[in-house]
Order: structure tokens, then C-alpha cells, then sequence
């Protein structure tokens, strides 16, 4: 085994005292490896990187450097002298600069003689720390001609060198932190990329986060998996055999005693289908995806991130568009390039669980119900808004609701998240709409708000409303669906009742 | 209980003008004006000098309260002042040939370009401040050459009564004004346009999610816009009794200050039409105070520009902002 190159011991870290982002989290990093560091959407990663670099500082915890205790670095150039060093996931490259410009891009104060930059010398330095690190292009390219993998080598290279130049022992093996590195790459250069970065294992040490599963298990060393801010597992893939399913299980979580069934009889369900998909295919984020929604029942599309889950209820709900297949409302066909208001007048509702994204923060409550439900509140010869009526439209709400706020005029910002979200789904139970869309509906609301809001969306689906799911918590799926929807890698693969969902989830 | 109490007696204290200092501001701004010109110059407020204030901003606040819609959709609407100057010199040109028909027809171009400038920001994606920017120079053009730079005189005499027929001791002009301000203020609080136009500058992507087809509600505004200037220039000409090419050429920052500084702020989705007027009334009776005074056009546009910046400081919500270009 290796020496301990980085350990970071019992981390906490809580935003504006409430939320904990990380609860008592260590990992370590040895000489040369690759590890993983894994979780959903809000799991804590982030933070953690966040921390390593000196973005943020922890509230507690230590950190040791060749077992060396030091303490936590305070901005990122401190980082870099301890030799960590970062390449975020999007951004990171200035097109149009050259190579060698970018490699030492706040660096060139290394490289000043009598105020002139000297340039030939830097153009030898790049030339020979890409030939060291195999990274094969010009150093007089344009940054932008470059293909994204090549990039991403370039700013990995970039990070490398910054940690070299800023270290204070010339001879500490950089520590350099990917933070989802093949995002926005193909599937081609993303092998590509990995097969530079483990001939790069001999320069330096890798912290590499993802959340794509095949990924990680392929070209990582060991692996540690992070939930609600929690370490809830680590593992060593030279001693373990492990399989994709255990390890996605291990990052959404068992949590069987929560798995109890709510929807009760489903003989009312109805056989009328009020949304057919045939074939639906969006190429680079799914695939030959077709169901049958009826009436009154739910499907639930679940899956890790960027299975694809997301980017087939964004289609539907008209945000993206697709390539190839059919989507059809009853007897309607919804074409790729319609927008979320045609989608609507057709009776398709989209809600999202992000409240940024889906009210007005600046409006009153009674305005952000009414703003999809206008012509209820308009007056029947001139179409003015009857203040009246909107006002009591949002009281009904509120009261069914039990949105806790001094009135309707209270503007949103000042509720609380959970109570943001009442307002969001209130504005749905209003207008009724055949097909409701449910992104994410409680991403970020604590459990006592979360159970109101699926009694709510229960109490909907029961007067003959349509509901499509897709969320990061397995729990919801089981509360809601009547059919769940295995995604992985853009394609469905397998269909699962409630029932058998239970019985996958909690073994 | 502490929290209800609060919202429904808000006292006269020192936190409650912070939290309001988008209303009382212009406010305290116009008396100030006010009683300054009023010390250096005590026949500011005698009859006559409020007949020159009145015509000062009558068709300024038409014109202003149009862009108060497009600024509240979080876009920008450069072309105001070009779109004034064509319509009012078509009004000129062409008032012997199709006699009062020339009122509609000039609306009617304005109008025209309005959706121009509409379709070029909602479907070709080229930011409003250089589409406008673009039309309005495109504007500009087309009045030279259909005035080829003559001063040209009004001789229509039921024209010009449209603006100076003197109705109560006041010139007509300000009832369309008045008018215009308050069909504009109904517009904006009371009508699904209004709530949507305020949806679109507060939340571009949830106005998306909710029953509005963005697009077409962006070309709207803008032509709403420029019917507004359109109805300005016709009103303005009824009221000068004749121009050229260079009259409105330096409206654009006073018109720009006076929507900012009655507290509509560039990031959209805040104020309306009727903090405009008094926005209006700070500008306008600042300009024509400063004339009064025989106070040269070199400070007046040093005024404006400082005032345009200092109120764009003060009302946009740096928060919700995350890069400027």
C-alpha cells in the first residue's frame, strides 16, 4: 500500500448554520492513484472540493499532507503551494488564447525579464511539460481547435504545472481534483481522456468526481461514495468485486423501512391513454424510449444522473426538443419544437421542484397562483383581473394547503422553502391540467413538507390527473408511481410495478 | 403577531423609508427640483411657467411610458426617439397631400418597425440594445431622406388643435398625456398583459412554464412601444408646429433617465408606467427649469447622464445579477 499523500479527517461544514452540507467526512488520496469520490446531485461533493482548494473553510476537521497535519489553505493559490489543485467541470478553457499562453496563464510573473514576457522560453517549458505528461498538440494552437478532450488534458496539464511552480518543495506530487471531467464530452473522447490521465498516474495524484457509474468503476482506484453529506461507504476495487448495481445502490441508498405503499386501490385507474411515446429518441441523451400514460396514474422514469431521466421529462414537457420517434397527447401529436405554453394550452403542466425556476420570488403569492389560472379571475365582459377573486383563489389555496404565511400578499421570498413549494403546487391543483410533469418536486424541502406536498400531488392524481416523475429519491417513486421505468445510459431497461420496485430497492 | 402588526401600521420611521425608497424617492426628488427653481427662480411656478412645464413633458411622458413596458420586460428600446422624429415629420410631409390621415399612417409605421425591433430580439436573438440601436439608426435614415433635412412648418391649423387647444386652463396636450399615462398604469396593473409583462422581465424562464408564449408577447411590448412613440411624434408636431431631422436628437438619455429614476429598473420585472410619471416630471421640469435659467445644453446632458447612472445604481438589484456585460 501506498503512502497517504492527502487525508482530510471529520469534516463539517454547515451553510448559514441550518443546512449541513457535510457531516463528520474523511477520504484520503495515496501517491499516484486515481480515486473516486461519488454521490447524487446535493450529496456534498462539491463542497468537500470546495474545502481541499480553499474555496470554502470547514467548520471543523483536519487535514494532513504526508501525514503532516496543516491547516486548511484559505484561497486557492494557498492550495496550490500545498500542491492541490482543481479543473472544474465547464469553463475552464479561454478559446482564444494558444496553448502555451493558457498553460501559464497567471503564472507569466515566473517568466518576466526587464518587463518583456519571454516568450520563446515559455514556448521550450509547455513543449517540454506536454511531452512529459503525453499530451500530444501544438503549443502555437489556438485553444479552440483543439477537441475537448485535448482541452481538458491542456487544463490538466495547466494544473499540474501551477501546483510546480507555486509549491514550495519543488518535489510534492500534485494533487489534481476533476470535477466531472467527461461532462461534456463523447463517449470516444471521454476513452481518450482516460486513457491520458492513467499514463498522466505516474505525475500525480487524481481526486475524480462523477456520478457516472461505469466510469468510475473502470478507471478508478478506490472509490468513496457520499450521501446527504455523509460518508456512507468506501471501497477498494483491488480486494472488492463489485457490481454497477451495488454501487448505485450504495450511492441512492437503502432505506427499505421507509418504502410503505400509499396509493391504496387502483381498480378506479382508467384505460383511456392520455400520452403515447413511440420510439422517442434524442441522440446523446436517449433512446427508443416508448410507454403509454393512462389516465389517473403515474409513471416514474428512475435511473442515476445523467441516465438521461431528466432530459426525457424536459422533452415532453417541451423544453428540449427530440430527433426522432412520436409523442402523442390523445389524438394530438406534440412535435419537437413546440414550447412549454403550447404544450400547456394541449393540458401538459410542468413543475419543477427548483422554486427559482418556477415562481416569481418578487410576487405575492395570490400572483404566482394566478398566473397560469388568468381567466378564471378575469371579468366576463371586459377582461380585466378581479382583485377579489384572485385574492380568494389564493386564500382557498393556502387554507387547503396549509401554506403558513401572514397573507396572500406576502411576497415569496420570505416563506420558507417547503412553503415555496406548497405555492408551486397550489398553482397546478388550480388549473388542473391532464398531464402534470414532476421534475424533482421536493429537491431541497424538509421531510414534514415533503409528506404534505405527495398528499397533495395523491389527492391530484386520484381526480383523474396524469403524473410523469423523475426525481433523485427513490422513496418518492414508490409513494407515487403505479409503473416505474429503469433508465441507464438513455435507454429503458426494465419496468417495474411498485411492488417489485420495493423488493429491488430495499434488498 | 409582531410580523402583522408591522405590515399593516408601517410608521413613519426610518426603516420603512429604506424599504420604500423606490416610491418616496422620486418624490422627495420633485419637491426638491421644485423648490430649488422656485428659490433661484420665482416665476417657476407662476401660471406661465407651469404652461412650459406642461408642454415640457406631455409628449415625453407618452413616449416614456411606451419604454416603461420595455424596460420592464428587462430589454431596452433605443429607437424611441428616431421612431418620434419620423412620425412626426411624416405628419408634416404628407398633411397636404392625405390631409389627418397622416395620423394613422404614421402610427401605423411606427408600429411596423416596433415589430421589427420585436421579431429581432424574440427570434433572431440579437440582444435589444444593438437591434434597437440598429432600427433606430435604420429610422433615422429614412427621415433624411424623406425630409432631405429641410425645416418644414405645420400649416394645418385642426392639426395643431389636436395638442393646443386650451381646455380648463390647460393645453389639451396634457390630457392626452395624462390619458395615455393612465390607460398605460391600467395596462400594466390591472390586464393579463400587464402581469405578463411583468412575468417576462422577472422570470424569463418561469414566464416560459406558465401560459405565456414569450416570443410573441416580446414583439407586444415592442410594439406597443412604438405606437406610443408614434402618438408622441404626432402630438409633438401638433404642438411645435413644425421641425426637422433634428429635433429628438438627444431624447434618448433623458427619456432613458426619467423611466430609471421614477424606479423601473434595467433588470426588469419592477416598477411600471405609473412610477414613470414622476420619473417625467424630475427630468422634464429639470430641463426646463435649467432653459428657463438660459442654463446651456452642455450641462443639461452632464445632468441627465449623472442622473441616469446614479438612479440605474439605485434601483437595479445587484443580487439577482450575476455578470454584466
Amino acid at each position: 500500500m501506498n503512502d497517504k499523500l492527502l487525508e482530510v479527517k471529520e469534516v463539517y461544514k454547515t451553510f448559514d448554520g441550518v443546512v449541513h452540507a457535510l457531516k463528520c467526512v474523511s477520504i484520503e488520496a495515496c501517491e499516484n492513484e486515481i480515486v473516486g469520490v461519488v454521490g447524487e446531485n446535493g450529496a456534498g461533493k462539491s463542497t468537500l472540493m470546495k474545502i481541499l482548494v480553499g474555496v470554502y473553510s470547514p467548520d471543523k476537521g483536519e487535514m494532513y499532507h504526508k501525514g503532516k497535519m496543516i491547516p486548511f489553505p484559505r484561497t486557492p493559490k494557498e492550495a496550490a503551494k500545498r500542491g492541490i489543485s482543481i479543473v472544474y467541470q465547464e469553463n475552464g478553457v479561454i478559446p482564444w488564447l494558444k496553448v502555451y499562453q493558457f498553460l501559464f496563464l497567471g503564472h507569466e510573473d515566473k517568466y518576466i525579464k526587464y518587463m518583456k514576457l519571454q516568450t520563446v522560453r515559455m514556448k521550450e517549458k509547455a513543449c517540454e511539460i506536454l511531452e512529459e505528461l503525453h499530451v500530444a498538440c501544438e503549443v502555437e494552437a489556438f485553444m479552440h481547435e483543439l477537441p475537448l478532450s485535448t482541452q481538458k488534458m491542456v487544463e490538466i496539464a495547466r494544473a499540474i504545472l501551477g501546483v510546480r511552480l507555486e509549491s514550495e518543495d519543488g518535489d510534492t506530487t500534485p494533487i489534481i481534483i476533476l470535477d466531472e471531467p467527461t461532462a461534456p464530452l463523447t463517449d470516444d473522447e471521454c476513452k481518450e481522456l482516460f486513457r491520458d490521465l492513467l499514463k498522466m498516474k505516474k505525475n500525480a495524484s487524481f481526486i475524480f468526481i462523477s456520478h457516472i457509474i461505469p466510469e468510475v468503476m473502470e478507471f478508478t482506484d478506490r472509490v468513496h461514495v457520499l450521501r446527504d453529506g455523509n460518508l456512507v461507504a468506501k471501497y477498494d476495487f483491488s480486494k472488492e468485486k463489485m457490481t454497477e448495481e451495488d454501487l448505485f445502490r450504495a450511492i441512492v441508498g437503502r432505506k427499505s423501512s421507509e418504502y410503505i405503499s400509499r396509493s391504496e386501490d387502483r381498480g378506479a385507474a382508467d384505460e383511456e391513454v392520455v400520452l403515447a411515446a413511440k420510439n422517442l429518441t434524442k441522440s446523446g441523451h436517449f433512446y427508443d424510449v416508448s410507454f403509454d400514460l393512462h389516465k389517473g396514474t403515474c409513471i416514474g422514469f428512475f435511473g442515476p444522473t445523467g441516465s438521461g431521466k431528466s432530459k426525457i421529462i424536459r422533452t415532453i414537457a417541451g423544453l428540449m426538443n427530440y430527433d426522432e420517434g412520436e409523442l402523442k397527447a390523445r389524438d394530438q401529436e406534440l412535435k419537437g419544437d413546440e414550447l412549454p405554453h403550447v404544450r400547456l394550452t394541449r393540458g401538459i403542466g410542468y413543475f419543477s421542484g427548483e422554486t427559482g425556476k418556477e415562481l416569481f420570488l418578487n410576487w405575492s403569492i395570490a400572483k404566482n397562483i394566478s398566473i397560469i389560472n388568468m381567466e378564471k379571475i378575469l371579468g366576463k365582459l371586459i377582461p380585466v383581473i378581479h382583485f377579489n377573486a384572485e385574492r380568494k383563489m389564493a386564500e382557498n389555496i393556502v387554507q387547503k394547503l396549509e401554506i403558513k404565511a401572514p397573507s396572500v400578499g406576502t411576497d415569496c421570498y420570505s416563506l420558507s422553502g417547503g412553503n415555496k413549494q406548497k405555492v408551486s403546487v397550489g398553482k397546478w391543483l388550480e388549473r388542473n391540467p391532464d398531464i402534470l410533469l414532476l421534475d424533482d418536486p421536493t429537491i431541497g424541502i424538509d421531510v414534514g413538507a415533503r409528506e404534505d406536498i405527495y398528499e397533495v400531488l395523491l389527492e391530484m392524481k386520484k381526480k383523474g390527473i396524469s403524473m410523469i416523475l423523475v426525481s433523485d429519491e427513490p422513496k418518492e417513486y414508490s409513494i407515487l408511481c403505479d409503473k416505474i421505468m429503469f433508465v441507464m445510459d438513455g435507454r429503458i431497461q426494465k419496468v417495474l410495478g411498485p411492488e417489485e420496485f420495493r423488493k429491488v430497492m430495499s434488498t | 403577531m409582531m410580523r402583522k402588526k408591522l405590515m399593516t401600521k408601517p410608521g413613519l420611521s426610518l426603516e420603512w423609508l429604506g424599504s420604500n425608497m423606490t416610491t418616496v424617492g422620486p418624490i422627495i426628488f420633485v419637491i426638491a427640483v421644485v423648490a430649488i427653481f422656485q428659490v433661484i427662480n420665482p416665476s417657476f411656478l407662476k401660471y406661465r411657467g407651469i404652461i412650459t412645464l406642461v408642454y415640457s413633458m406631455s409628449y415625453f411622458l407618452i413616449a416614456a411610458c411606451g419604454l416603461t413596458f420595455v424596460i420592464m420586460t428587462g430589454s431596452f428600446d433605443f429607437s424611441v426617439p428616431n421612431m418620434l422624429k419620423l412620425s412626426a415629420l411624416i405628419c408634416v410631409l404628407y398633411i397636404e397631400k392625405i390631409g389627418l390621415l397622416v395620423i394613422p399612417l404614421a402610427l401605423l409605421v411606427c408600429l411596423g418597425f416596433g415589430f421589427i425591433n420585436g421579431l429581432l430580439l424574440a427570434k433572431f436573438k440579437v440582444p435589444s440594445f444593438l437591434a434597437t440601436l440598429g432600427v433606430s439608426i435604420v429610422v433615422d435614415g429614412i427621415a433624411w431622406y424623406l425630409s432631405k433635412g429641410h425645416l418644414r412648418i405645420m400649416q394645418d391649423e385642426t392639426f395643431r388643435s389636436l395638442a393646443t387647444t386650451f381646455i380648463a386652463g390647460f393645453p389639451s396636450i396634457l390630457y392626452w398625456g395624462m390619458g395615455v399615462w393612465i390607460l398605460s398604469t391600467f395596462l400594466a396593473l390591472c390586464t393579463v398583459f400587464g402581469r405578463r409583462t411583468y412575468a417576462v422581465g422577472g422570470n424569463l424562464e418561469g414566464a416560459g412554464l406558465s401560459d405565456i408564449n414569450i416570443a410573441w408577447h416580446r414583439i407586444k411590448v415592442f410594439m406597443l412601444s412604438g405606437f406610443l412613440s408614434g402618438l408622441a411624434g404626432v402630438l409633438y408636431m401638433s404642438q411645435m408646429g413644425g421641425g426637422s431631422v433634428k429635433i429628438a436628437a438627444d431624447m434618448a438619455i433623458p427619456l432613458f433617465a426619467s423611466v430609471v429614476a421614477g424606479g423601473t429598473a434595467l433588470t426588469g420585472g419592477v416598477g411600471g408606467p405609473h412610477r414613470t410619471l414622476m420619473g417625467v416630471i424630475i427630468i422634464t421640469w429639470i430641463q426646463a427649469g435649467m432653459s428657463m435659467l438660459a442654463i446651456g445644453n452642455d450641462v443639461q446632458m452632464l445632468t441627465f447622464g449623472l442622473i441616469a447612472i446614479g438612479m440605474s445604481i439605485a434601483t437595479i438589484d445587484r443580487k439577482r445579477i450575476k455578470i454584466v456585460k
